[in-house]
């Protein structure tokens, strides 16, 4: 009886929530109503003044990287930290004598189970033909980001996605890149390095930081906003796709895919 | 009847999607409260996370607006969706691949120590010593 109540608690509790969730819908606005509250305060500011102020014509790009760049720069150094959080939690094993179940020599006396599903896939279709398309791709998101859509963050997404198919692929023998997840989280750093560089740069010409109409170039403003969003965008691809690499290969390293029998 | 129904449907229109969000959410709840497996927790969580950033996509969007590009000789706010949320969430997206990666390693080191990411072979384990 009581395991039963047990069971009924989390049923009662999120039939609560999502009564008393139904209950304010009518204070919602209407999805697609011109007149939201959410419409009518920046955005239209940034819509309008957007080409103007960063000659960027991508408005999201505009907003994350020009108007709220400090936002970014704290959000690339959450992804460095996270990746670094990831490289000391896996930095050491546990104690042999602490561990509750004891470690077998999973070498000896383990079935065979054969490759792992993951190595069936085809070899010379991905590495010779997806992998350079996701990477010009990649590098087409990541230049034309404040033109069309695309960004920093996508661009990095993508990079890290060819080095987890390059990994799945041939996880023995030797691959093109092999970072090893010291030196990827030591990438992560330089590309959160070359974010706050840009903002340095700012500084040294005389503006307030991530000012990019002040970088200390002889170009247009124009130009200058374009090179600071560049900038930018390669210290953010940079940091997302050494992070994903770093995650990938820090729990790679220590997981034993069939060690449970 | 009908004027009834069609009030109804207008209501599921305009507001219904919100529903579904929060219906997601408390999905993902759930699936933390109740599941006894870690990664399957872990994955609750992340779809708790893709709630709350569909909740914020959809104050983005405006009748009649188009992607927030400019498009030479199409002036004026009313024509473009709301930029804002899709910025914000861009950065959101991110940071839960992060704490997934965070997650992940935690869970690494919990199957190294006790061998199982299940809770009743964890409290078992615990409870020998």
């Amino acid at each position: 009886m009581a395991k039963k109540i047990k069971n009924a608690i989390p049923v009662v509790i999120i039939a609560i929530v999502l009564a008393a969730a139904f209950a304010r819908f009518d204070f919602l606005p209407s999805i697609g109503d011109p007149d939201a509250p959410a419409h009518t305060r920046t955005s239209d500011y940034y819509i309008e003044h957007a080409v103007k102020d960063t000659n960027s014509p991508n408005y999201v790009t505009a907003v994350i990287v020009d108007y709220r760049a400090f936002d970014t720069m704290l959000e690339t150094t959450v992804m460095f930290l996270a990746g670094l959080g990831v490289v000391i939690l896996l930095a050491s094993r546990p104690d042999p004598k602490a561990r509750i179940i004891k470690p077998r020599k999973f070498t000896e006396n383990r079935e065979h189970l054969g490759a792992p599903a993951y190595q069936s896939i085809n070899k010379d279709v991905m590495i010779k033909i997806i992998e350079p398309l996701i990477l010009i791709y990649a590098v087409y998101v990541l230049f034309h980001g404040e033109v069309s859509l695309g960004g920093g963050f996508q661009a990095g997404a993508l990079i890290g996605m060819v080095y987890i198919i390059d990994t799945m692929v041939s996880p023995g023998t030797i691959s093109l890149i092999r970072l090893p997840k010291e030196r990827s989280v030591a990438l992560a750093g330089a590309g959160t390095f070359i974010y706050t560089l840009t903002g340095i740069l700012t500084l040294v010409g005389g503006g307030v930081f991530l000012e990019y109409g002040k970088l200390p170039f002889s170009m247009s403003f124009e130009e200058k906003h374009s090179t600071g969003i560049l900038m930018v965008e390669v210290g953010v691809t940079i940091g997302v796709m050494a992070t994903i690499i770093t995650i990938l290969n820090a729990i790679h390293e220590r997981a034993r895919f069939d060690d449970d029998k | 009847m009908t004027n009834n129904m069609s009030g109804i449907s207008v209501f599921l229109a305009d507001k219904g999607i919100y529903f579904l969000t929060a219906f997601l959410l408390v999905l993902g709840i759930y699936g933390m409260i109740t599941c006894k497996n870690y990664m399957k927790k872990l994955i609750c969580m992340n779809i708790m996370q893709v709630a709350v950033i569909f909740f914020f996509l959809c104050f983005g969007q405006k009748n009649g607006g188009t992607i927030p590009v400019q498009v030479t000789g199409l002036m004026g706010a009313r024509h473009y969706i709301n930029p804002l949320p899709h910025g914000l969430m861009l950065t959101a997206i991110v940071v839960s691949l992060g704490t997934t990666g965070v997650g992940l390693a935690l869970l690494t080191r919990i199957k190294e120590k006790y061998g199982s990411i299940e809770e009743d072979d964890i409290i078992k384990g615990e409870n020998k010593f």
